[in-house]
């Protein structure tokens, strides 16, 4: 937790600067690749292509250590994400998003590799100066189950247009279940885009660093 | 003789200009949804795909996607319609111009 009024606000801007909040689908036939570290609580990356604006299938490898005990899981799956609804407002755009998908997971606890199942749902909401998102990802198998619950905030000091650099201050409130970490991990981001490259970094409240990139093609 | 020739003149410089190839079309489309520039690629893509395309313009501060074609040729509101749709978007209203796609920009503000 953040224990001071600048690491609060810190701990909010790169929360908001998190990939996990990017949407998983980019746009129909478009192409998304994404690296995350997640303060060494976790570490992903991920390869998207989306046949439709409401599809995207692909594969990612994800690997948490626990900040409590040092356990560790590493998992490669195969994934498809689906936009469940979006509604494309005068000065908003908000979706709902679900994915499913299965993998093989190796870990320091257990022995071999598990059929690792893998279900999340995304809740966003957009303007061109606030952005929310909610975000729940959960993996489970046979020796482990563990969820990363995401909360972002954001908002850009400026109203970005289509080929202007973006700019968002991002504020985030991370849980993990499964043994991985005790409490809520705020983290402030900033969060920087422009054409298709998307580029976000920040700290935890602990003072670790949080880095995402993104590219659509 | 004169007037012959002045009447012949006007009705040649008529007759071109009913020949000549109609002039570059430039399409307005307005759309809901477009707040983010990362997320609103997918229709400039979509747009570009098309052969008569020449150029794609978009504004997200004004909602608007605009494209001019080329001489003589246009983009049938429905396949419009189809391309911003699987973008992501919900196209409002599509409308045609008389003025150019550059003319556009300047007037919306929008870079090259």
């Amino acid at each position: 937790m953040l224990k001071q009024p600048a690491g609060v606000l810190a701990g909010v801007l790169l929360a908001f600067a998190q990939g996990g909040e990017a949407k998983p689908i980019a746009f129909a036939n478009g192409t998304t690749v994404m690296a995350e570290y997640g303060a060494g609580t976790m570490e992903e990356t991920q390869a998207f292509y989306a046949p439709y604006y409401w599809l995207s299938l692909g594969g990612g490898w994800l690997r948490t250590e626990s900040d409590i005990d040092g356990r560790t899981r590493e998992i490669r799956y195969l994934r498809a994400n689906y936009l469940v609804q979006r509604w494309n407002l005068d000065d908003a755009q908000a979706n709902v998003f679900a994915w499913g998908g299965l993998g093989s997971a190796s870990g320091n606890t257990f022995r071999g590799n598990r059929l690792d199942r893998n279900v999340g749902l995304q809740v966003d909401y957009e303007t061109r100066r606030i952005y929310a998102a909610l975000m729940s990802d959960l993996h489970e198998s046979s020796a482990y189950s563990q969820r990363i619950d995401t909360l972002q905030l954001g908002f850009a000091p400026y109203p970005h247009d289509y080929k202007d650099l973006a700019t968002w201050f991002v504020l985030q409130a991370r849980s993990y279940t499964g043994g991985l970490y005790r409490g809520v991990e705020w983290a402030a981001l900033v969060r920087l885009f422009k054409g298709g490259a998307w580029v976000e970094a920040g700290v935890t409240g602990q003072g670790k660093p949080q880095l995402m990139m993104m590219f659509n093609f | 003789m004169y007037k012959n020739c002045r009447f012949a003149f006007f009705a040649l410089a008529a007759g071109f200009a009913a020949l000549a190839p109609a002039a570059a079309a430039t399409i307005e489309m307005d759309v809901n949804g477009l707040v983010c520039a990362f997320c609103a690629q997918g229709i400039e893509k979509k747009l570009r795909a098309f052969p008569a395309t020449t150029d794609v313009v978009v504004s997200l501060e004004k909602k608007l996607v605009a494209l001019s074609t080329k001489e003589g040729t246009d983009i049938d509101d429905e396949e419009l319609r189809k391309a911003l749709t699987d973008a992501g978007y919900a196209v409002k209203t599509i409308h045609r111009e008389s003025e150019s796609l550059d003319d556009v920009r300047q007037r919306i503000g929008s870079k090259p």
